[in-house]
C-alpha cells in the first residue's frame, strides 16, 4: 500500500514510503519529527500547519504527502535559526508578533511567501496574503508592522518606524 | 526603579517560538507512547442504560478502554464551589461532550476503530436549553440531586439555579419610583468561544507511583490538585509540567482532562497522548462564555445623573458548575459598571442546561455585561437629550465615589480613559459617509492571589528565577526578568526562567484573572530584593564602601561618585560561592487587600463583592455599516486604559490589541449556535468565525497611568482580561448611531443588525414590565442542604 516518496525539507532530502492517504503534516510531524509546523484545526481553517511547497504556501494538514514527490518544501525550521534568525522571524519579535507562538509557523510562512512574489507589499496586500492564518493573541497590528519591516530590510531600507 | 522597566526588551522564549523549536505539548512524544482517544456521547441529555468495552478492547492495537467503573466513584468541585461532575459520566450525560469513555492504542486510527466498537444505548431525557424556562416550577433538572452535593457555604442553589449572587444599596425600588426617567431593555448574548489556536494536548507518564503530566494547561497547581483528589493518589505524586502555551483565553484554566489521561495511561501502562480535535475544542472543555440575559432598569434625574439601577441577569452555565458560581457575582458588579450610582440592586442567576460548561473565558461576562450596559448606558444619554461622552463624564466615577458596595475609589483614570479615547478617535469631527462612532467605557478588578519566586545569581554573574507562573503567550512570566533586573541593576536578558512546573515552582495560581505581573511580579521583587541585600553586602566588603554608598547598574555594583570603585555582579556571587555562601532570595509578596466595603445586603459572595485595584477603560470605535446587507466593518477602535503604573508597555499594548481584535469577534461574528437537540451547529471554525487579518482594524493604544496604592509591583494592576470588555459596547453603539437601530443581541451578525434596522428592533428590547425587586424574584435563597465543600474551598479565581 504504502508509495514510495522523495522530496527535500529545509534543505535535507529524504527518502520514505507513505500512505496515498498520509497529509503532509503526518508526515513532517509524525514521521520526519519537523514539528515547528502546528496542527490547529486539520481543515484548513487556521494556518497553523503553512509551509511552502517550492514557492507555493499550503495548508499541510490538508495536502497530501505524495503530492510534495520531487518537490522542495520549507518549514518555519527551514526559515533561518535562533542564532541566525531570517529578517521575518527577527521583525516578528521585535514588532510583538509573537505572543503565544502557535500561530507564528503558519504567519511567517505565508509572509515569506508574499515577500518572495512582493517585496514592497502594500498594507491591503499584507492583510489579503496572511488571512488564512488565524491569531488569536496579537490583533494582527504587531505581525503587520514586522512584515513590512522585513520587506524594508529584505529591499535594504531603514526599517519604516512605528 | 532603575529605567529597566518600560522598555522593550527580547522575549526569552522568543527566538525558540519563531524558528519552530519551541515545543507545546501536541509536539511531545514518549518512548512507547500511546495515542489516546475520548468517547463523548454525541447527545445532550440522556441515561446510559447498556454501556460494554468488551469487544473495544480485544481489538488489536488497543491498550486500554476505561470508563467510569475505572476510577473513583465521586464527584468532584473543579474550582471548589460545586461538586456536580464525575470525571466519567455515569449514568447519565448532560451535554454532547460528557466523556464516557477513553481508549489507548498503538495508534490514531486504532483508537478510532476502538471507540467505534464501544457498545453503548442511551435513553434521551428531556432537554434543559432555555435559562428562563429552566427556572420554571416543573421544568425538568439538568442534575436530579442538585440539593445532595457538597458545594461552598456562600453558595445559594434551588433546582436549575446552580448559584445565585446580588449586589445591593441603597434603595432602589424608592430612588427608580422618584426617577425623573426610567428606562428599561433587555440584552441577549449567545455563548462565545476562547478558541485558542492550539487545542487542548495532554501526555501522562507514571514512573512507579508517580505521574508526569504535560498539560496545556493555564493552571498547572489546580490541575495537579484536582488529579490528586479525583485518582485519590497524594498530591505528591502528580508533577504537572506545561510545555509553551499556546493561548489559553480562559478556555485552559480550570481542571480538564488530566486526570483521564493519567488513568488512562496507568490502565495501558504506558505514556498516553490526547490531542483534541478542533470539533472537541468547541464541544467539549467546560469553558465558554456564558449565554447571558440582561435586563436592565436605570433611573435618572433630568439632568442626566444616573440615581438608580436594577438588573436582573441569567448565565447560561451549561452542564457543570465549574468556576461560574462566582461569576455571577462579577455580572452585577460589571452591569453597575464604572458609574456613582447611589442605588443598585443587581441579580444574577447562574442556570444549569444541557450545554457545554461555562466558565471563566477570558474576563468571564465582561464583555457581554459591559456590551449591555454600554448600550444602555447610550439610550439613557438619548433619553435625557445629552452626548453619550457627556452623559459619561457625568457619571462615571472619580476619587472619593462609592462603588456598588461602597468600596471607596482611589484617583483613577476613568473619566481621563474617556477623554482621551474621544480625542483619539476624532469625537464630534464629521466623518465620512456610512462612517460612525461608538463609545464605551468599563471597568475589571486585579485579582491579590498567593504567588511565590525564587531568585538566585550564580557565579557566572547570571541570574535565574524559579517561579510556578504560568506564560500563556502575553509576555508576562517572560517580564517578571525585568523585574528582577530592575532590582538587581542587571538587564532582562541576564535571567533564564523556569516556569510553569509544579515540581520546580512554588504555589502559583496560573494564567488566570490577568494576575501574573500583579502577584507573581510582587513575588520576585521580594526575592530579588532579598538577594539585593546580600549583593551589597558583600560588595561592600570587597570594596570597603558603606551600603548606603552602593549602586547597582549595568550589571555591576560601584561606589556612587566613584565609578571606577566597582565589582561585576558576577564577581560578587563568585566571592560570596567561595566564602561558603550562595545569593539566593525567596519571596511571595503579601497580596494587595480588598478595599473596606459593606456587602452585609448581598447573597452569593464568593470573592468578588469588592473590585481590588480596579482598572479602568475606555475604547471608541469607527465603523461602517452596510445598510443593504447589515455588514458591520471596524475601521479604527481607540483603547485607552487606566492599568495602574505600565511596567511593560509593549507587553500590555499586545494585550490590548489582541483583546480587542477578540472582541470583535464577540460583538460581530462569534457566537455559539445550538441545535433543538441541543448540539453545536458551528463547531468548526469556518462556521465559528474569528477575525482575521483581512478584518482587524487600526488600533489606537493608549495609557493613562495611575498607580493603584494598594496594587501589584510599582502601582501595576491587571492588564489581560480589560481589553477585550468594552469593544462590543463601543460597536453596537456606533452601529446604531450609524442606523438609528439599536441591535439587543450579541454578536451583532448582519441578519441582526439589517433586521433591527428593517423593524426597529431585533427581537430583544423590553424585558416586558418592570423587574421585580430582588426579594419578589424567583430562586430564592433555598434553606439548608449547602454542605462546606473541604479542601479545595479556597480555589477562586
Ligand atoms: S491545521 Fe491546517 S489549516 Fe489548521
Ligand atoms: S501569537 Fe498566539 S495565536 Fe498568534
Amino acid at each position: 500500500m504504502a508509495e514510495p516518496l522523495q522530496l527535500t525539507v529545509d534543505r535535507q532530502a529524504y527518502a520514505v514510503e507513505v500512505d496515498p492517504h498520509r497529509t503532509l503534516l503526518r508526515l513532517l510531524r509524525d514521521d520526519l519529527g519537523i514539528t515547528g509546523p502546528k496542527e490547529g484545526c486539520d481543515d484548513s481553517e487556521c494556518g497553523a500547519c503553512m509551509v511552502l511547497v517550492d514557492d507555493m504556501p499550503v495548508n499541510a494538514c490538508s495536502y497530501l504527502a505524495l503530492q510534495a514527490d520531487g518537490r522542495t518544501v520549507t518549514t518555519v525550521e527551514g526559515l533561518g535559526t535562533a542564532e541566525s534568525l531570517h529578517p521575518l522571524q527577527r521583525a516578528f519579535l521585535d514588532a510583538g508578533g509573537v505572543q503565544c507562538g502557535f500561530c507564528t509557523p503558519g504567519m511567517l510562512i505565508s509572509a515569506a511567501a508574499l515577500l518572495r512574489s512582493d517585496p514592497d507589499p502594500s498594507e491591503e496586500a499584507v492583510r489579503d496574503a496572511l488571512a488564512g492564518n488565524l491569531c488569536r493573541c496579537t490583533g494582527y497590528q504587531p505581525i503587520f508592522a514586522a512584515v513590512h519591516r522585513a520587506a524594508a530590510e529584505l529591499r535594504g531600507e531603514p526599517a519604516p518606524t512605528g | 526603579m532603575t529605567a529597566t522597566i518600560e522598555r522593550p526588551f527580547p522575549r526569552a522564549d522568543g527566538p525558540a517560538k519563531a524558528t519552530g523549536q519551541a515545543d507545546y505539548t501536541g509536539d511531545l512524544t514518549a518512548p512507547g507512547m500511546a495515542h489516546g482517544r475520548f468517547l463523548v456521547a454525541g447527545r445532550a441529555h440522556a441515561r446510559i442504560r447498556r454501556l460494554d468495552v468488551t469487544a473495544a478492547r480485544t481489538r488489536p492495537g488497543v491498550f486500554a478502554v476505561i470508563t467510569a467503573a475505572d476510577v473513583p466513584d465521586r464527584l468532584y468541585a473543579s474550582s471548589g464551589f460545586v461538586a456536580d461532575r464525575p470525571l466519567f459520566a455515569r449514568n447519565v450525560v448532560r451535554y454532547e461532550g460528557e466523556v464516557v469513555a477513553a481508549v489507548a492504542a498503538a495508534t490514531p486510527e486504532a483508537a478510532d476503530a476502538a471507540l467505534r466498537a464501544i457498545e453503548i444505548e442511551y435513553e434521551d431525557l428531556p432537554l434543559v436549553l432555555d435559562v428562563e424556562r429552566a427556572l420554571q416550577p416543573g421544568s425538568p433538572l439538568v442534575h436530579e440531586n442538585w440539593a445532595g452535593y457538597e458545594k461552598d457555604g456562600e453558595i445559594v442553589a434551588e433546582g436549575n439555579m446552580a448559584a445565585r449572587s446580588t449586589i445591593v444599596k441603597g434603595d432602589a425600588t424608592a430612588a427608580l419610583g422618584a426617577a425623573d426617567v426610567v428606562v428599561r431593555e433587555r440584552y441577549v448574548a449567545d455563548m462565545i468561544h476562547p478558541v485558542p489556536i492550539e487545542p487542548h494536548a495532554i501526555l501522562a507518564e507514571w514512573s512507579g507511583d508517580r505521574v508526569t503530566i504535560h498539560s496545556s494547561s493555564q493552571v498547572p497547581f489546580a490541575a495537579r490538585t484536582m488529579v490528586a483528589e479525583t485518582l485519590e493518589i497524594p498530591q505528591h505524586r502528580v508533577r504537572v509540567v506545561v510545555s509553551h502555551l499556546g493561548g489559553g483565553f480562559g478556555g485552559k484554566c480550570d481542571f480538564h482532562y488530566e486526570a483521564h489521561v493519567a488513568a488512562l495511561a496507568r490502565a495501558a501502562r504506558r505514556p498516553v497522548r490526547v490531542v483534541f480535535t478542533r470539533r472537541e475544542e468547541f464541544t467539549m472543555p467546560d469553558k465558554v462564555g456564558h449565554g447571558m440575559v440582561v435586563d436592565l432598569e436605570t433611573g435618572l434625574s433630568s439632568d442626566g445623573r444616573i440615581v438608580a439601577r436594577r438588573g436582573r441577569i441569567l448565565l447560561d452555565c451549561g452542564a457543570y458548575a465549574a468556576d461560574s458560581p462566582v461569576l455571577g457575582q462579577i455580572a452585577c458588579m460589571e452591569a453597575v459598571g464604572p458609574y456613582r450610582i447611589p442605588h443598585v440592586d443587581l441579580d444574577a442567576r447562574l442556570v444549569y442546561t444541557n450545554r457545554v460548561p461555562s466558565g471563566s473565558v477570558r474576563a468571564p461576562t465582561g464583555p457581554q455585561t459591559c456590551w449591555a450596559v454600554e448600550g444602555h448606558t447610550d439610550e439613557l444619554a438619548a433619553r435625557v437629550g445629552l452626548d453619550p461622552v457627556e452623559f459619561r463624564r457625568r457619571n462615571l466615577v472619580t476619587a472619593g465615589d462609592e462603588g456598588p458596595t461602597r468600596q471607596l475609589f482611589e484617583p483613577n483614570g476613568a473619566l481621563r480613559a474617556l477623554d482621551e479615547a474621544a480625542r483619539r478617535i476624532g469625537w464630534g469631527s464629521p466623518l465620512p459617509a456610512g462612517e460612525s462612532i461608538g463609545i464605551a467605557a468599563g471597568w475589571w478588578f486585579s485579582m491579590p492571589s498567593a504567588s511565590g519566586a525564587f531568585v538566585r545569581i550564580d557565579a557566572d554573574g547570571r541570574g535565574r528565577i524559579v517561579t510556578g507562573a504560568q506564560e500563556n503567550g502575553t509576555g508576562a512570566v517572560m517580564a517578571l526578568a525585568m523585574l528582577a533586573g530592575d532590582e538587581l541593576g542587571m538587564a532582562p536578558e541576564d535571567f533564564a526562567i523556569v516556569y510553569q512546573d509544579t515540581d520546580a515552582g512554588p504555589y502559583d495560581t496560573g494564567s488566570a484573572g490577568s494576575q501574573t505581573t500583579f502577584n507573581a511580579g510582587r513575588a520576585v521583587v521580594e526575592a530579588a530584593r532579598e538577594v539585593r541585600t546580600k549583593v551589597i553586602a558583600a560588595a561592600a566588603e570587597m570594596l570597603e564602601a558603606a551600603h548606603a554608598d552602593l549602586e547597582l547598574r549595568d550589571g555591576a555594583i560601584s561606589v556612587v561618585g566613584s565609578p571606577d570603585r566597582r565589582v561585576t555582579i558576577g564577581a560578587v556571587a563568585t566571592q560570596v560561592q567561595d566564602d561558603g555562601g550562595l545569593l539566593l532570595g525567596a519571596g511571595s509578596g503579601t497580596a494587595p487587600t480588598k478595599p473596606e466595603h459593606d456587602a452585609s445586603a448581598c447573597v452569593g459572595r464568593l470573592g468578588f463583592e469588592a473590585f481590588a485595584s480596579p482598572t479602568f477603560f475606555c475604547q471608541a470605535a469607527r465603523v461602517k455599516v452596510d445598510r443593504a446587507t447589515g455588514v458591520v466593518r471596524v475601521l479604527e477602535v481607540a483603547a485607552v486604559n487606566d492599568i495602574g503604573r505600565v511596567l511593560n508597555p509593549r507587553g500590555a499594548a499586545g494585550q490590548i490589541t489582541g483583546g480587542v481584535v477578540q472582541a470583535i469577534g464577540t460583538a460581530l461574528t462569534e457566537g455559539t449556535v445550538y441545535g433543538a437537540d441541543g448540539r453545536q451547529r458551528n463547531a468548526a471554525l469556518l462556521d465559528y468565525k474569528l477575525p482575521t487579518a483581512a478584518d482587524a482594524p487600526t488600533i489606537d493604544v493608549g495609557f493613562i497611568e495611575a498607580p493603584a496604592a494598594n496594587g501589584g509591583p510599582y502601582g501595576a494592576k491587571g492588564v489581560g482580561e480589560p481589553p477585550i470588555v468594552p469593544t462590543a459596547g463601543a460597536i453596537g453603539n456606533a452601529i446604531a448611531a450609524a442606523t438609528g437601530a439599536r441591535v439587543r443581541r450579541l454578536p451583532m451578525t448582519p441578519e441582526r443588525v439589517w433586521r433591527a434596522m428593517r423593524e426597529g428592533s431585533d427581537g430583544a428590547a423590553d424585558p416586558g414590565g418592570p423587574l421585580a425587586p430582588a426579594a419578589a424574584s424567583a430562586g430564592e435563597p433555598a434553606s439548608g442542604g449547602a454542605v462546606p465543600v473541604g479542601a479545595s474551598a479556597g480555589n477562586r479565581r
